[in-house]
C-alpha cells in the first residue's frame, strides 16, 4: 500500500481504513484517523511510492501559484517556503518540480523563475519580455509607483561608480520633494521605501560605512537589479533624460558596455574550452 | 627606584633584539608619564582633526591626508608604548579609509556626471520645466497633482528599462475582504496538505461552516415557538390573530423576519395557520385536543400559502388592527 491514497480527497482515505459510510466525517477521522495515521507513519518506510502524472501536475499547478502570490510583494522566495507550504511529502521531487513550474511560467505567462545567487536558495520572478510602450495603459493600478524613484537611484549609484553615500542620495532627492523625514504624498516613508523595503526586494544594498561620524551608509545596487535591469539599460535610461547619447559619459559607457559582452558569453566560464597553450 | 630601573632594564633587555641591548637603561627610565600623555593627547587631536576635515580631505584635491600622515610619522618617533602604538594604528586604519575612499573619487571623477544636473533634467523630461526658476527644492510646494503626475511618468519611463514581473492579482479579489488574496491561497494548500496527513480536516470544516446563520434561524424559530407557546397556555382555546403576531409596527424588517420564522413553525406543525370567520388568517396551537377532535383531513394533508407583504401593506395593517407593540419582543 503506498503511502498517498491514488485518489486525493476523503472518500479514498476513507476506504483505507475501513470505516462506515455513514459516519460523518469528523467523528471517523478523528482520534482514530490520527492515530492509523501515526501508526502508519512509524512503520512506513520515508520513501514514499510512484505517484501519479496527475498528482505530479497538480503540485506543479500549486506551485505556479503560490510563486505568482509570493512575487507580489517582489520579495525572494525562499526554498524552505515553497517546502512547507506547496510542496510538503513531495520534496524528494522538488527539483522537478520547480523545473516544470518554470516551463509553465515562461510558457503561460512568460516570466522566468530564477535563483537570486547561486546557492542562495531564493527565487525570484523576472520578465522575459520587453516591455512595450501600450503596456503602461494596460497596467492598471499596480500600487504605488515606485520604479520610479528606483530607477532614479539606481541611476545615480551608477553613474557615481557604483556605489553612493546615504547623504548624498537625499541631497539629491531633497530637491525632488522626496525626504527622508518627511511624509511624501506617494511613497510614505521615503527612508523605509529606500533602505529597508527596496533593500528586502534586494533591489539595492546597503552597508555602513565604517569610522564615519556621525555614521552614514552607502547604497549599491542589489542582485535582483542585475536580474531585471542591466549598466547599460540604466545609463540608457539617464541619457534619455538628459536627452543626450550615453556615449556622452565615456566611463561609464566602457563600463555597460563591457558588462554586457560579459553577459553575452555564455555563463559557465570554466568549462569553456580553451585551446592549449603553445609554448 | 633603582630596584625598579633594574627591572625594566632587565625586561627591555629581553625584549629588544640583543644588537640593540645597548639602550641605556636612564633613557628608559625617562619616559614618563607627561611625554606620554603629551603624545596621546595629540594623536588624538590629529585622529579628531582628520575626522571633522573628512569631506575636505576626501573630496578635494588637497594634500592634507599626506600632511597628517607625515606628522604621525613625527609622533611615532617618540612612540615607545603599546598604548600609544594603538593610537597609531588607529590613526592609520582611519588614514588608510580616507584613502581608499579618495582613490574612488578619482575614478568619479572622470565621470562628468553632474548629479545636479540630472535633478533639473528630470524635471525637463517630466515637462515641468516652468519650475526651474523657482528655486531647488520645487517639487515640494507644489501641487499635489504635479507631483503625482511627475512620479507617474517617471515611472512609466522607468518601466520600460526594467523587466519586472506584473504582479498577480484576482480580477475580483479574494472571498475574504480583509486579508490580502494570499492568505486564503495558503490556508488552502494548508488544509488541502493537512487532508491527506491526519483527521483533523473534517472537523476544521465544519467549525468554519460558512451557513453558521442555520444555527441563528433555527434559535430565533425556538424563541418565538416559546412565545406562541406561552400565549397558547396564558390564553387557552384563544387563536392569536397571525398579523398581530408577526408585526412589529416598529420595523418592517423585523415583521418580514417574524414571518419567515413563523412560517418554520408552521411548517413543523407546531402551529396552524387558519382563515377564521372573517377571513383574517389566525394561528393556532397544533395540540391533542384538536387531533382527538379528528380533524384528521386537515392536519394530514399540507396546504401552501404565500404571504406577500409590501411596505404600504404592512403600514396599512398597522393601521387598520391598530397593532401599537410588537407581540414577538427582540431577544437584543
Amino acid at each position: 500500500m503506498s503511502q498517498k491514497p491514488k485518489s486525493r480527497g476523503r472518500a479514498g482515505a476513507q476506504a483505507e481504513r475501513g470505516s462506515g459510510g455513514e459516519e460523518a466525517p469528523s467523528t471517523s477521522r478523528g482520534p482514530g484517523g490520527a492515530a492509523s495515521q501515526g501508526g502508519r507513519r512509524a512503520e512506513a518506510p520515508p520513501t514514499p511510492g510512484p505517484r501519479s502524472q496527475k498528482q505530479l501536475e497538480l503540485k506543479v499547478a500549486e506551485l505556479v501559484q503560490f510563486l505568482l502570490i509570493k512575487d507580489q510583494r517582489k520579495i525572494p522566495i525562499r526554498r524552505t517556503d515553497i517546502l512547507r507550504h506547496v510542496v510538503g511529502d513531495y520534496r524528494d521531487v522538488l527539483p522537478e518540480l520547480l523545473q516544470r513550474a518554470a516551463e509553465r511560467l515562461e510558457y503561460v505567462f512568460g516570466y522566468r523563475l530564477v535563483e537570486l545567487e547561486p546557492r542562495s536558495n531564493t527565487y525570484i520572478l523576472v520578465n522575459t519580455l520587453e516591455p512595450v510602450e501600450e503596456d503602461a495603459e494596460m497596467r492598471g493600478d499596480q500600487g504605488t509607483p515606485t520604479t520610479g524613484l528606483l530607477m532614479i537611484v539606481l541611476g545615480l549609484i551608477f553613474m557615481k561608480g557604483n556605489s553612493i553615500k546615504e547623504t548624498e542620495v537625499w541631497d539629491f532627492l531633497r530637491r525632488l520633494g522626496v525626504h527622508p523625514t518627511k511624509k511624501h504624498l506617494i511613497f510614505g516613508d521615503p527612508k523605509k521605501l529606500i533602505t529597508e523595503d527596496f533593500v528586502r526586494q534586494r533591489y539595492l544594498e546597503y552597508r555602513r560605512i565604517p569610522h564615519t561620524d556621525p555614521v552614514d551608509y552607502e547604497l549599491q545596487w542589489g542582485p535582483r537589479t542585475n536580474l531585471e535591469t542591466s549598466k547599460m539599460k540604466v545609463l540608457k535610461f539617464v541619457a534619455k533624460v538628459h536627452n543626450q547619447d550615453p556615449k556622452d559619459w565615456p566611463a561609464q559607457y566602457c563600463e555597460a558596455l563591457a558588462e554586457e559582452e560579459a553577459r553575452a558569453r555564455p555563463q559557465t566560464g570554466g568549462t569553456a574550452p580553451t585551446p592549449a597553450p603553445s609554448s | 627606584m633603582k630596584v625598579e630601573a633594574a627591572a625594566v632594564a632587565d625586561a627591555c633587555s629581553d625584549d629588544l633584539s640583543c644588537g640593540e641591548a645597548d639602550i641605556d637603561p636612564s633613557l628608559l627610565e625617562l619616559v614618563d608619564e607627561e611625554k606620554c600623555r603629551s603624545i596621546r593627547k595629540q594623536y588624538r587631536q590629529l585622529i579628531y582633526n582628520v575626522q571633522q576635515n573628512r569631506d575636505d580631505i576626501v573630496n578635494t584635491a588637497s594634500e592634507s591626508l599626506t600632511e597628517a600622515l607625515e606628522e604621525a610619522n613625527v609622533l611615532f618617533d617618540a612612540v615607545s608604548r603599546t598604548r600609544e602604538a594603538a593610537l597609531d594604528a588607529q590613526f592609520l586604519v582611519l588614514a588608510s579609509d580616507l584613502g581608499k575612499e579618495k582613490a574612488k573619487q578619482l575614478n568619479s571623477d572622470m565621470s562628468l556626471f553632474n548629479q545636479v544636473a540630472f535633478c533639473d533634467f528630470l524635471l525637463i523630461f517630466v515637462g515641468l520645466n516652468w519650475m526651474e526658476d523657482d528655486g531647488r527644492d520645487a517639487l515640494s510646494d507644489c501641487d499635489d497633482n504635479i507631483v503625482r503626475s511627475f512620479w507617474e511618468t517617471v515611472q512609466k519611463e522607468a518601466t520600460s528599462w526594467m523587466l519586472q514581473a506584473e504582479t498577480f492579482h484576482f480580477i475580483f479579489g479574494s472571498f475574504k475582504s480583509e486579508p490580502s488574496a494570499r492568505k486564503p491561497r495558503l490556508e488552502h494548500r494548508k488544509r488541502v496538505y493537512r487532508m491527506e496527513e491526519n483527521g483533523d480536516m473534517p472537523t476544521k470544516l465544519r467549525k468554519l461552516d460558512l451557513c453558521s446563520n442555520q444555527e441563528a434561524t433555527e434559535k430565533e424559530v425556538e424563541r418565538i415557538l416559546g412565545l406562541l407557546q406561552t400565549y397558547f397556555q396564558k390564553y387557552p382555546d384563544t387563536p392569536v390573530s397571525y398579523f398581530e403576531f408577526v408585526i412589529d409596527p416598529n420595523s418592517f424588517s423585523r415583521t418580514v423576519e417574524n414571518i419567515f420564522y413563523v412560517s418554520f413553525i408552521v411548517r413543523d406543525g407546531f402551529a396552524r395557520i387558519r382563515l377564521d370567520q372573517d377571513r383574517l388568517p389566525i394561528l393556532e396551537p397544533i395540540n391533542i385536543n384538536h387531533v382527538g377532535e379528528g380533524n384528521d383531513s386537515s392536519s394530514h394533508c399540507r396546504k401552501q400559502g404565500v404571504i406577500s407583504l409590501s411596505l404600504q401593506d404592512w403600514k396599512n395593517i398597522v393601521a387598520t388592527f391598530e397593532i401599537s407593540e410588537a407581540m414577538i419582543t427582540n431577544s437584543y
